[in-house]
């Protein structure tokens, strides 16, 4: 069961629209080391977790995760709001734009759309905490490579 | 910063602290230290919330106790308003 807080996890307020940057972001989104694919993995391998700590700590990180998926959305589309025809062609943005417009779909930067192939799921706790370290480890250098646009 | 935005950094601060005091708790459940100051920083957040609540709608669904449903009233919090 889960309830809604009206509120992101932290502020995100984006002045400048800027769909060039969405579109490099967007990957953290619905991208293989996004936050939908982190929230999904640990939300679907918390059901077979034996031991009652690692239950709760896959439970509460899945959850938290999905508090990420929405500040990640959330610049996504502020990044993209009030776009113009011309911004839009100059930014490379038209060929997410014919098919999504200024939506926010869960793909990644390079148009790919999200995949459950993404997680792993094995039903075995140390198989899926050794996938859990491997994909934080992504996330981490994925995140490195963000700070470089 | 508007008013409600710095009232609303101030929950998000001690909400975050909280959260990962719990985070901490999953696998140190005994740990009656990190019990203690998740207390302190409820004493903190609770009175930071019904301010905000009672000023700008409710955080949760549950807590819309006005007679029209306030919950539906913008801003939501991906406009960044």
């Amino acid at each position: 069961m889960f309830v809604y807080e009206k509120r992101l996890q932290y502020p995100v307020k984006i002045k400048q629209t800027n769909p060039k940057l969405a579109q490099i972001i967007i990957s953290q989104y619905g991208g293989p080391d996004g936050e939908l694919a982190a929230s999904l993995r640990y939300l679907s391998q918390r059901f077979t977790m034996p031991i009652p700590e690692l239950k709760a700590t896959l439970n509460d990180i899945g959850v938290e995760e999905l508090g990420h998926l929405e500040m990640i959305g959330s610049i996504v589309y502020q990044l993209t709001k009030n776009l113009n025809e011309e911004q839009l062609k100059a930014a490379g943005f038209d060929a997410y734009f014919v098919d999504h417009t200024t939506g926010v779909y869960p793909s990644s930067a390079a148009g790919v759309p999200f995949n459950a192939a993404y997680i792993q799921v094995k039903g075995d706790p140390i198989t899926d905490l050794h996938e859990d370290m491997a994909a934080e480890e992504a996330i981490a250098k994925h995140n490195v490579f963000l700070r470089l646009i | 910063m508007t008013t409600r935005e710095i009232l609303l950094r101030k929950i998000s601060t001690y909400a975050f602290a909280i959260h990962e005091y719990r985070l901490y708790l999953d696998t140190h459940p005994k740990c009656e230290a990190t019990i203690a100051k998740i207390r302190d920083c409820e004493e903190k957040l609770n009175p930071l919330v019904e301010e905000y609540e009672r000023k700008y709608g409710p955080l949760k669904k549950s807590n819309d106790n006005s007679k029209k449903w306030t919950w539906v009233n913008d801003p939501w919090p991906w406009e960044g308003v």
